[in-house]
Formats: C-alpha cells, structure tokens, sequence
C-alpha cells in the first residue's frame, strides 16, 4: 500500500493514542507503588511523586517486619499479605501443577480426537465446545458444596483439579489441529519399524508438536496463575490462598492504601507478563487457533 | 486376505517379497488394542476430570436450584426439596432484574467496542512501514497476562475520586479543575466498569482479526488498487466481508465471557454504587457466599445466566451457520 505524509502522520497519532491506551494502567500502577502513602495524599493534583521509595515492596517482601516511612501514618499490615511466601508458593505450585496435568490429560484426548476415528470421540469435542460457554459461577457454586461436604475445602490440590478440569477443554481444542497436521505417515513408518500406535505417538507425533504444547502450557499457565473466582471460592485460609485471593482480600480493606495495592498488583503481574513476552510467538498462534478464553 | 493380483512382468518371487511386506505389519498390529480400546483408555484422565468438575456440577447446580440450601441446612447435609421456590424469588426480585439488565448493557457496549477496537487496531499493526506499530503489536499481548483481579485494583486506583492517576493526569494537563469521580457516579459507573474491562479481553479480540487478516489474499488489494479504490473503499468492499466470520466468532466468545463479568466489579465497585453495577456473577457470587449464604438461589440465578450464555451462544451459532449456507 502507498502512504503519503500525511496517512503516515495519522498512522503514527494512531499508534501512540493505542501506546498510551495499553501502558496507562501499568504507568500507573508503577507510579503508585514507587511513593509512599504520605506523598499519595500529599499532592493529589501532579503524576510524578514529590519523593520515590521501595518501601511498598520492602514492607511486602518483608512480611511487614521490615518497617519503611510509609510505616508513618499506618501501623497495619493485613495478615495474608504478611503471609505473601504462602501465597506465591501456593500459586506457583497450583500454575505449575495445573499445567503439568492439562498437557499431559490434553495431550492424550487431542491424539484420540486427531487420529483414532472413533464416533464418541467427535462427542469429546463437542463437549469441549460447548464447556466454553459455561459461565464458571455456575460450576463453582455446586463445587463448594461438594467439596465442603467432602472435606477439599482450603486445598491447593482441590483448587488444581477445578483448574485443570476448567483448562483441559481448551487443550483438546489447541492441540487436535496440531496433531492431525502432523504427516500420518510419520506415524505409519514408525509403527512398520516396530512402534505400537501410542508409542509412535509418543516417539513422533508429539515431539513434532512442541510449539502446540509451549503455546498451550504458556496459555494455561497464565490463566492458572491469573484465576480468582476458583481459589476465592473453594479456599479461605490464609496458608492455602493464592495472591489473587489475597489481592481479593485487600479490597475493602481501608487500611491499606493504593501505594501497597499497586506494588503488589505488580508482584502478582510480572510473572505472567514476563512469561508471555518471552513465549510471544506461541501464546499468538494458541490464541489464534483455540480461541481460548478472554 | 486374497493373493496380490500380480502386477505385468513382475516375477513370483517379488510378488512374494510385496505379499510378505504388505502382510508383515497387520500381523504385527493385531497385538496392539483396538482403536476403540486405546480411545478409552487414553481419555480417562480427561473424562474423569471433566465429569467431577463439568459434568457433575451442571447437574448439581440444577438440583441445588430445586432445593432450599442456606447455612442451617449446609451444616445438616439435608436440602428441602422447594420446586420453583428459588427461580420465583429471583425473578421477582428487582435486583436480580437490574443485574440482568446491567449485564446486557455491560456486555453489549464492551462487546461492540472492543470489534471495533479490535479491527482498528489489527488493521494499525498491519502497516509494518510505520515503525510506531511495531511497538503497539509488541505491547497488544500484555493486558492478557495481567491478572483480572490486578487489573481491577489498578483501575480502582486510576478512577479514585480523591488520589486517582486519571485525576492526575487532567490537572497537569490543566483540562480538569474539579475530581471526577469516575466509577462513583451511579449513571456513569457501568461505563466505567467496561474500560478496564475492554483493556484486559482486547488482546484476544485483535490476535482473532489480525490472524484473519494475514489469510485475506493480497491479489485481492492490487486488483482494488488498479480499479482506483480508495483506502475506505478497500475496507468496505474487501477487507470488512472477509473479516465477518472471524467478527462473529469474536461476538460469540467475548458475549458469553463478558455475561460473566466478575472480577472488575468484584475490585472497583462492588456492585456499587448503590446497586449501579450489580451484574448477573456478583449477583450469584453475594447470593451464595455472603450472609445469609442462600446457595440454592445462587445457583438458582447461575444457571439462568447460564440459559442466557446458551441461547445467545446457540443463536449466533444458527446466524452463522445461516451465512454459510
């Protein structure tokens, strides 16, 4: 296409007002959690603050042993946030887990929907279609309830199973395209030079879809990581939440001021934004194929 | 299996050697399970999980809606069954007719907003000679990564009446002299609950187009280009009719996640203010785990958004299918 100055002009104008759209919040979230409370409510009127400290994150990482000046006015710290290694490691543990699970469960569905022609199969796809369009209260609601009268209330592993469960339709979505474009006659020879059906799967097929799988584990790990109405739901204690829980928890509270909602809004953030500027190129392609979830 | 027919000039002995081959693997294969059994087999894990965490509590939402499950019978184990009792209620609640009604207006104005968004924006980083897009598709994944909860905070802080950064930035810019109180004000509130909410779901939305995009055959352009049409032109006629299934694709998956907004209203108005932004989840959500934890209306309400999600979901479902054919 040719562009004169002008279109070109408009074009960069264009850009910049979609640059300013997508760093606005993150600009101020930074700013927020680089001041004190004092300096928050000092100047109400200007972006930038009169003085820049790490407190916010010292108190936080410290478990609120570590008192900084944003200690001046307010002597409390909420106790799940003093409990912030839990929380992390909850998350951690549960994102991981639940990635583990979902590629290898996925991994075994979208092979029998891709190659095996069996007439219920195509039944497991339709399935994971139409789990899509449940809204996930509706699940959450019974699974409380089960879960209480079973006792799986305040359990990472209970929280991984509803999360791999809720994940896994997406998997199968992703990777059946993936597996059946893989050659079948790849398949075919391995299994002439010995290979049974699953182990030339194993062996050829699923080696050849890294990129579905990285694109899938990257996708399902940052929603994993990110989910709240799961873990608020089935757990309460402050041992076994996750950090958007105890993101959740702080809203309401009016002791805690925006300085230290910002710094850790951004402790929770940076691992999954970290994770897909790295994995970009696959977290692309598995969004554009499974339309996953928004 | 019959003898190989065999082939003009071939000698017997290579007609044997093909026979033997041709042979060779079935034998081989007959050890292995059926498809059928190693289709069973290798879908345990998922059919299991989907049945606990899918299956199992469809059909449990539906029977704890028939039943009156509040904090007393919890603690008893036993649920009274009350037939419609709990669908009576909500429907002739007005507050859960206010949170239907929020949510239409929520998803409808997001929804609409972010295809056009979407399409604007795939349509900007499409232009590679302008070196500013590469930045904006470089920046478009982000809000995906950002934890719904998070960015709910952070908006919460850029709205604040008194400390807000959106506050902020019009003083500096001398645009404001008075606080707008961007998510306390009742007629506005809704509206401000849909921006953060469009900032997080865009991505999606632009990945879809954009991929659509690089499938529209550029022939097509250079055919437009020599019958002299403009840029305008070449979106209406070419690019706008090729994008539309992709667009009905994005109206079908964002309305059915938007019908279940949550975490937004959960950080930045909490339903308020007053019942401004009461929307269909946080109706179910309050319902079932907040005083007086009346579970079998909760999941009375969810499973009418749910009824809502399938007809719109089966609905667009038929429009496009109608398109096609």
């Amino acid at each position: 296409m040719r562009t004169t100055p002008t279109t070109r002009l408009a074009l960069h104008g264009a850009n910049l007002l979609a640059i300013a759209f997508f760093l606005l919040p993150l600009i101020a979230a930074i700013l927020g959690a680089l001041q004190s409370e004092k300096s928050l409510q000092a100047s109400t009127r200007t972006v930038l603050p009169p003085e820049w400290t790490l407190d916010n994150f010292r108190v936080i990482l410290s478990g609120g042993t570590q008192k900084g000046a944003i200690f001046e006015q307010v002597t409390y710290l909420p106790d799940n946030v003093k409990k912030i290694y839990f929380a992390l490691a909850n998350s951690a543990v549960i994102a991981i887990t639940v990635t583990l699970a979902t590629l290898v469960f996925a991994s075994l569905s979208a092979y029998t929907v891709a190659r095996l022609r069996l007439r219920w199969v195509a039944w497991l796809t339709n399935l994971t279609v139409f789990a899509r369009f449940v809204p996930l209260i509706v699940l959450m609601i019974p699974l409380y309830v089960t879960f209480r009268q079973f006792g799986l209330l305040n359990s990472i592993w209970g929280v991984s199973i509803a999360e791999t469960g809720f994940l896994l339709p997406y998997g199968i979505l992703i990777l059946a395209p993936y597996f059946a474009a893989v050659p079948r006659e790849l398949e075919e020879a391995a299994r002439i030079d010995g290979c049974t059906r699953f182990t030339a799967f194993l062996r050829v097929t699923l080696p050849l879809s890294k990129p579905a799988l990285a694109s899938y584990g990257a996708i399902v790990f940052i929603i994993a990581w990110n989910d709240l109405l799961i873990p608020l739901i089935l757990n309460n204690r402050a041992e076994v939440m996750t950090l958007p829980v105890v993101i959740a928890s702080l809203v309401g509270d009016v002791h805690v001021f925006h300085n230290l909602m910002m710094a850790i809004c951004l402790l929770a953030l940076t691992p999954s934004v970290l994770l897909i500027v790295l994995l970009r190129r696959f977290v692309v392609q598995g969004l554009a194929v499974g339309g996953v979830k928004g | 299996m019959g003898r190989l027919a065999r082939p003009a000039g071939a000698t017997a002995e290579i007609c044997d050697e093909l026979h033997s081959l041709a042979r060779k693997p079935r034998t081989r294969f007959s050890n292995e399970p059926s498809a059928n059994l190693l289709g069973v087999v290798m879908n345990i894990p998922t059919l299991l999980t989907l049945a606990l965490v899918l299956a199992y509590p469809i059909s449990y939402a539906a029977y704890l809606s028939f039943h009156k499950v509040a904090l007393a019978e919890l603690r008893r184990g036993i649920f009274p069954f009350v037939a419609f009792d709990n669908y009576r209620r909500i429907l002739s609640d007005p507050l859960f007719i206010l949170s239907l009604k929020n949510t239409l207006v929520f998803s409808a104005v997001s929804v609409t907003a972010e295809i056009v968004l979407a399409v604007a924006i795939a349509l900007l980083i499409d232009q590679r000679q302008v070196w500013t897009s590469r930045i904006t598709k470089f920046l478009i994944l982000i809000p995906y990564a950002v934890p719904p909860i998070a960015n709910g905070l952070i908006w919460a802080f850029m709205y604040n009446f008194n400390f807000g950064f959106l506050n902020r930035i019009l003083f500096t810019l001398g645009l404001i002299h008075e606080p707008i109180n961007w998510a306390g004000n009742p007629s506005t509130a809704l509206l401000a609950l849909t921006v953060p909410y469009i900032w997080r779901t865009l991505p999606f939305a632009i990945l879809l187009v954009h991929a659509a995009l690089q499938g529209i055959n550029p022939e097509l352009y250079e055919a437009a280009d020599i019958d002299g049409a403009g840029a305008l032109q070449r979106f209406w006629h070419i690019t706008l009719p090729l994008l539309t299934p992709i667009i009905v694709v994005i109206l079908v998956l964002r309305t059915s996640f938007a019908f279940a907004v949550f975490e937004e209203v959960l950080a930045i108005t909490q339903g308020g203010p007053g019942d401004a932004t009461w929307v269909a989840a946080w109706y179910a959500y309050k319902k079932s785990f907040a005083p007086p934890f009346d579970i079998g209306v909760g999941a009375a309400s969810a499973y009418v958004l749910a009824l809502i999600v399938g007809a719109i979901a089966i609905a667009y479902v038929k429009a496009i299918y109608r398109r096609i054919a």
